[in-house]
């Protein structure tokens, strides 16, 4: 089948962007998206034109490296899915799909659909680790830890960092990672000891990067990959208020 | 930030009002506080229904509270606090995003308040300064214009009411009301840190409740008075028991 695609196009950050129309020849449903503009690519470079610069990693949904706005929706259409995980089943012969850029202050763009996620380490590098010497693997129920606890700091351990929620959110707000990153820590007991100091340096490190305040669109939780709960978000709220009241 | 405040404790506080959560907080608290006074307006407004002396009585007794002026001073402070705070946080929300999607679709989660929360605020806020302008500050000039009821509150808003442009003005306006609460009342627990699997989908039931409540409440008595039962200018008295 043939798709149109409009796609942003922007030498560097300095240069104007702009949308710009390829049809892509040959695209079969078993392609992934991410395939499909490869095969773009090829197409480009055959006539002599600079390819289309996106990112990507795995492939398979783990990395979040794959982060295109398809059509107004964060990774596109699907439910709980990266854009590498989109298939061109989803389509059909003739339609037209715009891909642009994930766009945050916090996400300044390097070229054509690529963005610069660092904010997101220097966020994680603030707070969002434990400082203890682990040593050899200890004996695994040395410490106790409830089921429930277990599986809701494993929800949010599996934030793959890929910023969806930000591109998603009307205020380019970064809470559902921060909150999910906040979240894994505050629900085990290896998080404890410095419980108070990560969620107040990991919440100083988010502004710093100029993402917007949460405004509780839930547009985050939709677009997320991974099924990030909002509940994070008031997870969130109520360590950072903790936090300001126990902190000496 | 360290440097200009006194103590530990006082820059912990300063970080907190400069925060993003902390700045939502603030505006959750203070619009949570300010449904709390929605409640005793309506509740006053009310008396309307039973009747011009009641409502008159009522507004007299509150008039000459010596309390009155404190509670007028609170409510500003929590108006000020609410309204600069979440213009500042939506100023910042423009900003954290430079430049826009040519197009943004979505995923359904937004709903017609949340969308419009901005434009609510704004319409409630020119709302309060007509309201208390024609209403308190009697600018405009209808004070007994109604024949024969120089003192009466009740005549007073009666004849406001009968005029259909403004009677419209407040029913919109509380509409507004409405859909900020829509999205304003849940939004607001859940930045309070409230937020549960069983209660949380009932509690975003109630707020909405709350909503329609206050709207279908403040907006019964211009659509009364102002449509179904209006006050003659400057002619005769309204309705039965207008008088005091
Ligand atoms: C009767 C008066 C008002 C009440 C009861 C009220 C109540 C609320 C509540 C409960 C929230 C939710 C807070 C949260 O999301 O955490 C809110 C948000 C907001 N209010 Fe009001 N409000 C009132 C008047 C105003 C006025 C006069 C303005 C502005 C000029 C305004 C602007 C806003 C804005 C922009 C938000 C959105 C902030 C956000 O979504 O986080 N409000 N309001
Ligand atoms: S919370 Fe979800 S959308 Fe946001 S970075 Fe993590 S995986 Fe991506
Ligand atoms: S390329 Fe790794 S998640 Fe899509």
């Amino acid at each position: 089948m043939n798709i149109t695609l409009k796609v942003w196009r922007q030498k560097n950050a300095a240069a104007p962007g702009a949308l710009v129309e390829y049809t892509v020849s040959g695209v079969v449903p078993e392609m992934s998206f991410l395939e499909m503009l490869d095969t773009l690519n090829e197409q480009l470079i055959a006539k002599g034109e600079d390819p289309l610069a996106f990112d990507s990693d795995c492939r398979e949904g783990i990395c979040g490296m794959c982060n295109l706005m398809i059509d107004g929706q964060a990774h596109g259409p699907d439910k709980e899915a990266t854009t590498c995980q989109l298939h061109m089943r989803r389509y059909k012969d003739g339609d037209v799909v715009t891909v642009e850029p994930f766009r945050a202050k916090g996400f300044p763009l390097v070229k054509d659909l690529v963005v610069d996620r660092s904010a997101f380490d220097r966020i994680q590098a603030a707070g969002g680790f434990v400082s203890t010497h682990t040593g050899g693997a200890g004996e695994a129920n040395a410490i106790l830890i409830p089921h429930d606890m277990a599986e809701k700091a494993m929800d949010a351990a599996s934030c793959i960092g890929c910023g969806a929620c930000v591109a998603a959110c009307p205020n380019a707000s970064a809470m559902l990672f921060v909150a999910a990153k906040v979240s894994q820590y505050a629900l085990l007991p290896q998080g404890q000891p410095e419980r108070e100091k990560r969620v107040l340096a990991m919440r100083e490190a988010m502004d710093k990067e100029g993402f917007g305040h949460c405004t509780n669109e839930y547009e985050c939780e939709a677009a997320c990959p991974k099924g990030i709960k909002l509940s994070n978000i008031a997870r969130l709220n109520r360590e950072f208020l903790r936090a300001t009241l126990l902190t000496e | 930030m360290e440097a200009n405040c006194a103590s530990k404790r006082s820059c912990r506080i300063f970080e907190f009002l400069e925060s993003s959560i902390g700045k939502k907080i603030m505006v959750a608290a203070a619009g949570i506080l300010l449904c709390g006074f929605l409640v005793t307006h309506l509740a006053g407004n009310l008396l309307m229904f039973v009747g011009g002396p009641a409502f008159d009585h009522y507004a007299e007794a509150l008039v000459h509270n010596p309390l009155l002026p404190v509670a007028e001073l609170g409510l500003l402070a929590l108006f000020l606090l609410h309204i600069v705070l979440s213009i500042r946080a939506t100023l910042a929300n423009r900003a954290a995003r430079p430049e826009g999607y040519q197009v943004y679709k979505g995923k359904g989660a937004r709903t017609p308040g949340s969308r419009t929360m901005a434009v609510t605020g704004l319409l409630i806020l020119a709302f309060i300064i007509v309201h208390v302008a024609t209403f308190k500050y009697d600018v405009g000039g209808l004070k007994g214009q109604v024949a024969g009821q120089e003192e009466s509150l009740f005549a007073h808003v009666l004849g406001w009411f009968a005029n259909p442009w403004y009677a419209l003005f407040y029913v919109l306006a509380v509409g507004g009301v409405g859909f900020h609460l829509s999205h304003g009342v849940q939004s607001a627990l859940q930045t309070f840190g409230v937020n549960h699997p069983r209660y949380t989908p009932a509690l975003k039931r109630l707020g909405l409740a709350f909503a329609v409540l206050i709207f279908v409440g403040f907006a019964s008595l211009p659509v009364y008075f102002g449509f179904f039962h209006k006050a003659d200018l400057a002619c005769c008295a309204p309705v039965e028991g207008g008088s005091k």
